[in-house]
């Protein structure tokens, strides 16, 4: 007998008719249907092409925020997101990711795999740095990536932050504190590919950006993004 | 984040939620969080782990029981410091002015002997027997020792009622309300009064732990819990267990000889218990899932509405609150109500309002069943007959009505469809308990 991975309520009963003979969700196996439907999937809606956030009727695509970035940025950059950040996602992440509850990776990971998978690209997740790792005893975005195979070739920067970030604009922002480093060994096996970055949430969209220019100094011929969230 | 070297006084904390100048402190020890062997173990809340799911990266593991309360695992130790009891000995600490009545003070005796010679003992006392006020004294010989005292319950609302009754009969005493809504700082106290949740973050700190609705969930049937309590109580410390409705585990510890146990069946005004009057209503769930009520429960309402007879109105689940909702507005009724189950974020609000008197009656599951206090309510409950209500948990709601000596009587109205056996149990028991007071 299995549980709700979220709730605990008895996965036992849940199972109907309709669940057995429709094309279910990988995660109705890991929760109950209460907690599945609080979670809003992204593949049937209008979304951004850039950012991958969900567009509210008056909003142009891409959205206002991608516009300002295609100023700004001097290279391609798409992101897609699997989910909306709706308040049941804020809550899984307070509970995997701050709360530090690794098996709720399990919720997530076949669906990311299969997103991730669909197109032959390198894949290159997010790096945390050493002191989350020290305590968190995990990288939240590999945790998420069972069975894939990654080329983990960003590691946090040991660089100080910049302290005064509202008075540069934000490509200078961009340059200037870049929160990455290139791992070496593994920079000659960016150069002439097709990249992923694989990030768990989307928020400014700066973290993943600040990756992609890395990447594409490193010789990749594409960059795109596949977040949990957005 | 722990500040100060009393906070982990008596308690055991993640080394990951401590400070360097602290956790280098002399003082402070440090045990495993989880136990590698025999095998998988939480340290804190005793689970036994499945190395599956305990996993982490880099051969680590953590607890995914207990994770609510910050996460054990192997990247960090269990810190902790031996409770030193640093507490002056006061005596007259108690500043409650209030009577006992006869028996409540032959109870109270009993409850500073059970205090003296660190027993274990469950106190069997009917709803509305006036329990807080019989543990005044066992308190006050605990203050005058300068014993460390917790008084710990399932139930959050319980434990916010219980808190001012406390301060206010131990005006001198430090005393600390913890739950895990509270936004009130952790500080070291002679009297700490949490959620049994709560035990889970102390480690052989008290001499002294009272457990208030002992019977209910979470705590009834929750490993997890029993453990904590265990690790919280002091090794030859005094337990004495609250209830008027004990379950099986209780009694058969009695069985057995690891609790004592005494019985109070009257009232602390001398009157019985309310008996319950069951309304049979054909139909009454298949109405209710169509927003529709009899038009018996619609003129109860009315009729309590026009003498200004507050009441709490029970309902099974939780998507009845709405449908009953629903049913009480589109008959026209004009009240002041609202809504309220375990998970409301504003549950303590709307609780709140009701005991301020800013509403007439407030729908509810059965998190109000005990614990909280409106005096002089009446209670209906709808589906009476549902299985969510235990015969307990009916003792329970019934005993919310009648417990002031200005209005000790009231109405106890359960609507069903068929008089189930959690009903004619509840009955039973009720008369027993009435039968046994009836005799002193
Ligand atoms: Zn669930
Ligand atoms: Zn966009
Ligand atoms: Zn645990």
């Amino acid at each position: 007998m299995t549980n709700c991975l979220l709730c605990q309520s008895s996965l036992r009963n849940t199972t109907s008719f309709d669940e057995i003979m429709s094309l279910a969700p990988t995660q109705a196996r890991q929760l109950c249907e209460e907690c599945a439907a609080k979670f809003f999937r992204l593949d049937s809606v209008a979304t951004c092409d850039q950012c991958g956030r969900r567009l509210k009727a008056e909003m142009s695509n891409p959205c206002y925020d991608c516009e300002r970035w295609q100023q700004q940025i001097s290279f391609d950059f798409q992101n897609r997101a699997l989910y909306e950040y709706n308040s049941a996602m804020k809550d899984y992440m307070k509970r995997y990711k701050f709360l530090g509850d690794y098996q709720l990776r399990f919720i997530f990971a076949k669906e990311v795999k299969k997103a991730v998978t669909r197109q032959k690209r390198l894949l290159v997740p997010i790096p945390v740095n050493a002191g989350t790792m020290a305590t968190r005893g995990f990288n939240q975005v590999t945790g998420l990536l069972k069975g894939c195979s990654l080329v983990e070739a960003l590691k946090t920067s040991q660089t100080v932050k910049d302290k005064r970030q509202s008075e540069k604009d934000r490509a200078d922002r961009l340059r200037l504190i870049q929160p990455f480093e290139l791992v070496e060994p593994q920079i000659e096996r960016i150069s002439g590919k097709n990249v992923t970055i694989i990030d768990d949430v989307y928020t400014t969209g700066t973290t993943i950006r600040h990756a992609a220019s890395l990447l594409y100094q490193a010789g990749a011929a594409s960059v795109i993004g596949i977040t949990l969230a957005r | 984040m722990i500040n100060h070297i009393s906070d982990l006084y008596g308690r055991q904390i993640s080394s990951a939620e401590l400070p360097a100048a602290i956790l280098e402190l002399p003082e402070v020890k440090r045990r495993p969080a989880i136990q590698l062997k025999p095998s998988l173990m939480c340290s804190r809340c005793g689970s036994r782990l499945k190395r599956s799911q305990a996993n982490l990266p880099n051969g680590q593991y953590y607890c995914y029981v207990c994770i609510q309360m910050k996460r054990m695992d192997t990247l960090h130790d269990l810190a902790f410091i031996d409770e030193p009891n640093q507490f002056n000995k006061v005596s007259n600490a108690l500043s409650w002015e209030g009577q006992l009545t006869p028996l409540q003070a032959e109870c109270a005796e009993q409850v500073v002997r059970i205090f003296k010679k660190r027993q274990h003992h469950l106190l069997w006392a009917v709803t509305g027997a006036g329990k807080t006020e019989m543990l005044f004294k066992g308190i006050e010989w605990a203050v005058r020792y300068g014993k460390r005292i917790c008084i710990a319950s399932p139930r959050v609302d319980v434990c916010i009622e219980l808190f001012p009754r406390i301060q206010a009969a131990f005006a001198k005493t430090s005393i600390v309300l913890l739950h895990g809504k509270s936004d009130q700082p952790y500080k070291y106290s002679q009297i700490t009064i949490c959620t049994t949740h709560q035990l889970l973050r102390f480690y052989h700190a008290f001499d002294v732990l009272i457990i208030d609705e002992v019977d209910v969930f979470p705590f009834s049937g929750n490993p997890m819990l029993h453990f904590g309590v265990n690790n919280a109580i002091k090794t030859a410390g005094a337990m004495l267990y609250l209830t008027a409705t004990p379950d099986k585990h209780l009694l058969t510890q009695v069985r057995k000889g690891h609790l004592s146990i005494s019985y109070l069946p009257i009232r602390y005004h001398g009157h019985l218990l309310p008996e319950p009057t069951v309304i049979k209503i054909k139909g009454l769930s298949q109405g209710i899932d169509n927003n529709r009520l009899d038009k018996r429960i619609l003129k109860m309402i009315r009729q309590l509405m026009s003498q200004q007879q507050r009441f709490l109105l029970f309902v099974p689940h939780i998507k009845d609150l709405a449908t009953v909702a629903t049913a009480i507005k589109d008959a026209g009724i004009i009240a002041k109500y609202d809504t309220v189950f375990a998970a409301d974020p504003e549950r303590l609000e709307k609780v709140g309002a009701m005991r301020h008197h800013e509403l007439d009656f407030i729908i509810t599951t059965t998190i109000l069943e005990r614990g909280v206090t409106f005096p002089g309510i009446d209670v209906l409950v709808l589906k009476a007959d549902d299985d969510i209500f235990s015969a307990a948990a009916l003792i329970q709601i019934a005993g919310r009505v009648g417990r002031s000596s200005d209005r000790p009587t009231g109405r106890v109205l359960f609507y069903a469809e068929t008089r189930a056996a959690n009903i004619r149990s509840c009955q039973r028991q009720i008369r027993k308990m009435n039968r046994k007071a009836a005799e002193i």
